[in-house]
């Protein structure tokens, strides 16, 4: 689909150009809404170098097709999405090429033609839709500004119209009164949603609609989405780094690496034939942690899991709906897996270390550490007092008990508001619990003072889960890790320094001398979290917190980090609390499992017998929500 | 281990990096120069401080030198005339540029030096003492300023230049501090902030060397909006005859203007002539503020949001 075509503005009706290509065999029923024909758009900042972020991109989209628009970040997918929707702004601009909605020329529209065509014409969802909502206007006035600015609807109807489109997104009328702080994250996005199908558009670009929503949510919202564009027949192009939601949804897939197309097929195609190595190598990061054997590129599966373990023979073979018959995995074509492999050199499944409840306590020999430092938390609650009179105390832990082993993994895991973030501020001290004790090795947790916290930080350390705010924008790597080692060892000087070369080598940053020097806006998001987990390493901890430590990385930088993580817990033996919602990391990485519901531990044990045979509900709503385009496209 | 591509938003050399502080500092010029306001504001402000540094050689006499003839008219010797007291007025605008540029790079570093101490530190603690601290602010907030500045310098009285200096900084911090606050609390609850506290680093360590430099333009800002008050406030006082009136600035030169009554007796230049430099030296400041914001966000440079 990469043929270019030149002259076809003359079609003032906007008939569909027959021209196109062999797929459409008949003109008449399949017609072109949108061809972008050689397509650049550059970023050109004042005083730096322009940045080509789309270079040449042709592609059709014909009338009522749900086309998935996938690649990483920096691939340039969401800047072709605000071209094509007309918001492409300074310092972006459209260097050449064409843009063709209905036959129109997007490009040479004014500002006025824009906002009037965007009744009937094309809208867009953005990621922080949900944000985009005026905090001081209610849900129905958001409704009818917009009737009022389009005047496509009479004045009687309008009430009635907007309980209609706020039905059509599975909202009850009541929210019409409601203001957006009163709405959750992801009822806020069906609102906007629905402000974006009031004008009745026939292209919707949604830019990562769900990315800031929680899983569970996200899955909902995606189903609604689906819905709408089956019933309301309009075109839709969903923008996503995650191709598993992508797969799930569109029926045609453009792969998009570097500013240009590398692929555009259907779906299935996609799935099962993917042609280029990028598609490729992004699939492979794909896997169901339900399956009896888990690997990604780089990250084989450890404490493999058989099923004639004695441990594992109440639970039944449960019924995993696809048991990875052909992995694509097997021999991985991508440039991650050699990415992965300074960190990983001989890391092979803990040898022995079948029986994988034993496997917690065996397998990771704490060479360096005699003893080790256990973390065991009693009975731990945590109430935040109501914040208004009329307000209620929440419960954000409750009755939590469990106790990580010297040397062991155990992931925590649960939706936003599960209580898992706030287990990881009674841990390292940031909160006291209001009952129950946290305890590491002797020393009670809760009740440390300020100096006691600072001595806490020797031996707790955490990775903080966003990258790009973990580290002080105008510190150096050198100045940031220097810090951690004075303020934390008694390593001064010369021996700083090299403490330092020695903590990018451990996190695989070499060669080390690239980096001391770098700012942070200068290195990647997998750098910066390599460079976060450096400094938590400064000090020899014994535990390490990781919240989320993966989940705002690109999926080619995940499988490196999560490498990493468990390299580190094999070679020096510190133990690690991995806290996340997704399941296929923490089936990776971790040796025991709790997951949390509202504060409570509703299901606990070893992380491969949880997510086989899962018991509770929750636990198995929680895996239905991982996208797995293979449930969706094997027959 | 390349880890995909940088997000550098600016491809910043790579190569060895001078001091980071004088990066800082460069960058910072750059960014004000890369405004077209803010540049104009730049070179009004080096006129005027390039006056104030060439008075002795620019001015054609001496300031207090009144052994001329009264009340003149413009001349060939006496471009501005001369004043009531027979002193020529040219010389003494140039001379007077001294005692502005002074008051307002004083009294603004030193009022913005205690708004960032106080307002970095209350923004970043929390509990009693963010209370007291609160309480002294808004004391110094609802105290009326230009009161509050005439009971101070009536009371301190021909104390000099660096009385007026004292007045001006001591009145004039509350606001920015308040500024600094709001903005620090929000920095405060960032990730890095709380990577800082893991990696052992103590209060004012993190305060001042983590995260003061992330609000170097908003201090920036303050900085020049300060200093442009103290401009304004001194010749303010010096015009109400708070001030030392046996030094020739701006504000006296006005003092004894209208004191001689030079609108009648049509020297409109005795008026005109400080009253427009105040006016053009706060505004030279005003312009580089334009350019301040681009600083630390990119963004904001002209030209790049589309305007």
């Amino acid at each position: 689909m990469t043929s270019n075509h030149p002259a076809q503005q003359a079609g003032p009706s906007g008939a569909g150009p027959s021209d196109v290509g062999p797929p459409e065999a008949d003109p008449s029923d399949v017609e072109e809404i949108l061809s972008l024909q050689d397509v650049s758009v550059v970023y050109e900042p004042v005083g730096a170098a322009p940045t080509h972020a789309v270079r040449g991109v042709s592609a059709q989209i014909a009338r009522g097709e749900f086309v998935g628009l996938v690649g990483e970040s920096g691939s340039g997918k969401s800047t072709l999405g605000f071209a094509i929707t007309g918001l492409a702004t300074a310092p972006a601009r459209i260097e050449k090429g064409r843009i063709l909605f209905r036959g129109r020329d997007i490009a040479s529209m004014d500002q006025d033609s824009l906002r009037s065509q965007r009744q009937g014409g094309f809208a867009m969802v953005l990621q922080s839709g949900m944000n985009a909502l005026n905090p001081v206007r209610t849900i129905r006035k958001h409704f009818h500004d917009i009737f009022a600015a389009h005047r496509h609807v009479p004045r009687a109807r309008r009430e009635e119209r907007a309980a209609e489109l706020v039905g059509k997104v599975s909202l009850g009328p009541e929210v019409l009164d409601l203001y957006p702080d009163q709405l959750s994250g992801g009822m806020r996005q069906r609102v906007t949603i629905a402000l974006a199908l009031s004008l009745e558009p026939q292209l919707m670009v949604f830019d990562e609609p769900t990315t800031a929503l929680d899983v569970m949510v996200q899955h909902a919202v995606m189903d609604t989405i689906r819905d709408l564009q089956a019933s309301e027949g309009f075109t839709a192009i969903l923008i996503s780094h995650d191709l598993g939601i992508v797969l799930e949804s569109a029926q045609r897939v453009l792969v998009m690496h570097d500013g240009e197309i590398v692929e555009d097929a259907a779906s299935a195609d996609i799935l099962h034939r993917p042609r280029h190595e990028y598609t490729r190598m992004l699939l492979s990061h794909y896997a169901d942690p339900r399956a009896e054997v888990v690997t990604l590129p780089g990250l084989e599966d450890r404490a493999v899991l058989r099923s004639d373990d004695p441990s594992d023979a109440s639970a039944e073979n449960p019924a995993s709906s696809s048991p990875e018959p052909a992995d694509p995995s097997a021999e991985p074509p991508d440039p991650s897996a050699a990415r992965s492999a300074p960190a990983a050199p001989a890391a092979p499944p803990a040898p022995a270390a079948s029986s994988d409840g034993a496997s917690s306590r065996r397998a990771p020999v704490s060479r360096l550490r005699s003893g080790g430092t256990e973390l065991r938390l009693q009975g731990v609650s945590k109430v935040y007092p109501a914040a208004r009179r009329s307000g209620r105390a929440v419960r954000a832990v409750d009755d939590v008990s469990f106790t990580l082993e010297p040397g062991g993994a155990t992931a925590l895991v649960g939706q936003s508001g599960s209580g898992k973030s706030t287990i990881a501020k009674l841990i390292t001290g940031i909160e006291r619990p209001s009952e129950g004790t946290v305890h590491l090795g002797d020393t009670s947790v809760g009740d440390l003072g300020r100096s006691g916290l600072r001595d806490l930080r020797r031996t707790v350390q955490m990775v903080f889960q966003d990258p790009y705010a973990a580290l002080n924008p105008l510190n150096t790597v050198e100045y940031t890790l220097a810090r951690a080692v004075m303020n934390l060892t008694d390593v001064r000087r010369d021996g700083a320094r090299r403490r330092v070369r020695e903590l990018l080598e451990t996190v695989g940053l070499t060669p080390v001398e690239q980096f001391t020097g770098k700012l942070p806006h200068q290195l990647s998001g997998g750098q910066r979290q390599r460079v976060v987990i450096a400094r938590a390493l400064a000090c020899d901890p014994q535990v390490i917190i990781a919240d989320e430590p993966v989940s705002m990385l690109d999926v080619s930088l995940r499988a490196g980090v999560l490498s990493l993580l468990r390299d580190l817990r094999e070679s020096i033996g510190v133990s690690l609390l991995y806290i996340t919602h997704d399941l296929l990391s923490a089936r990776l990485i971790t040796d025991r499992i709790l997951v949390l519901h509202d504060g409570k531990v509703v299901e606990s044990g070893p992380t491969a017998r949880v997510m086989r045979a899962p018991q509770d509900d929750y636990t198995i709503s929680l895996l239905d929500a991982i996208p797995n385009p293979r449930r969706v496209l094997t027959p | 281990m390349s880890e995909n591509t940088t997000r550098a938003s600016s491809p910043s050399p790579v190569g060895h990096r001078p001091h980071p502080a004088v990066e800082a500092l460069r960058g910072g010029l750059r960014a004000i120069w890369g405004n077209r306001k803010a540049r104009i504001g730049m070179i009004l402000l080096a006129l005027f401080i390039l006056v104030a540094l060439l008075a002795p050689l620019l001015a054609p006499y001496a300031p207090k030198d009144n052994s001329f003839d009264r009340n003149l008219g413009a001349s060939a010797q006496h471009w501005l005339g001369t004043t009531a007291a027979g002193e020529d007025v040219l010389s003494q605008l140039i001379h007077g540029a001294r005692i502005s540029v002074i008051v307002g790079f004083g009294a603004g570093s030193i009022s913005t030096l205690i708004a960032v101490l106080i307002g970095l530190t209350w923004g970043y603690i929390t509990g009693f003492a963010a209370d007291v601290v609160n309480f002294v602010v808004n004391l110094f907030l609802v105290i009326p300023g230009l009161p509050l500045m005439i009971v101070i310098a009536t009371y301190l009285q021909n104390g000099g230049i660096s009385v007026i200096i004292a007045v001006i900084a001591i009145t004039g911090w509350a606001w920015g501090a308040r500024v600094l606050r709001s903005q620090t609390s929000t920095l405060r609850n960032r990730d890095f902030v709380q990577s800082a506290k893991f990696s052992g680093e103590r209060a004012p360590r993190i305060i001042f060397r983590e995260i003061l430099p992330n609000m170097t333009s908003i201090i920036a800002g303050g900085f020049f909006g300060s200093a442009t008050a103290a401009i304004l406030a001194e010749a303010g006082l010096e015009f109400l005859g708070l001030g030392d009136s046996s030094i020739v600035s701006w504000g006296t030169m006005l003092y004894w203007a209208q004191n001689s009554n030079a609108l009648l007796t049509g020297q409109w230049a005795l008026l005109f002539a400080p009253g427009l430099c105040i006016a053009l030296l706060a505004t030279s400041l005003t312009l580089i503020n334009f350019g301040v914001d681009g600083i630390s966000n990119p963004r904001l440079r002209e030209g790049s949001t589309g305007r």
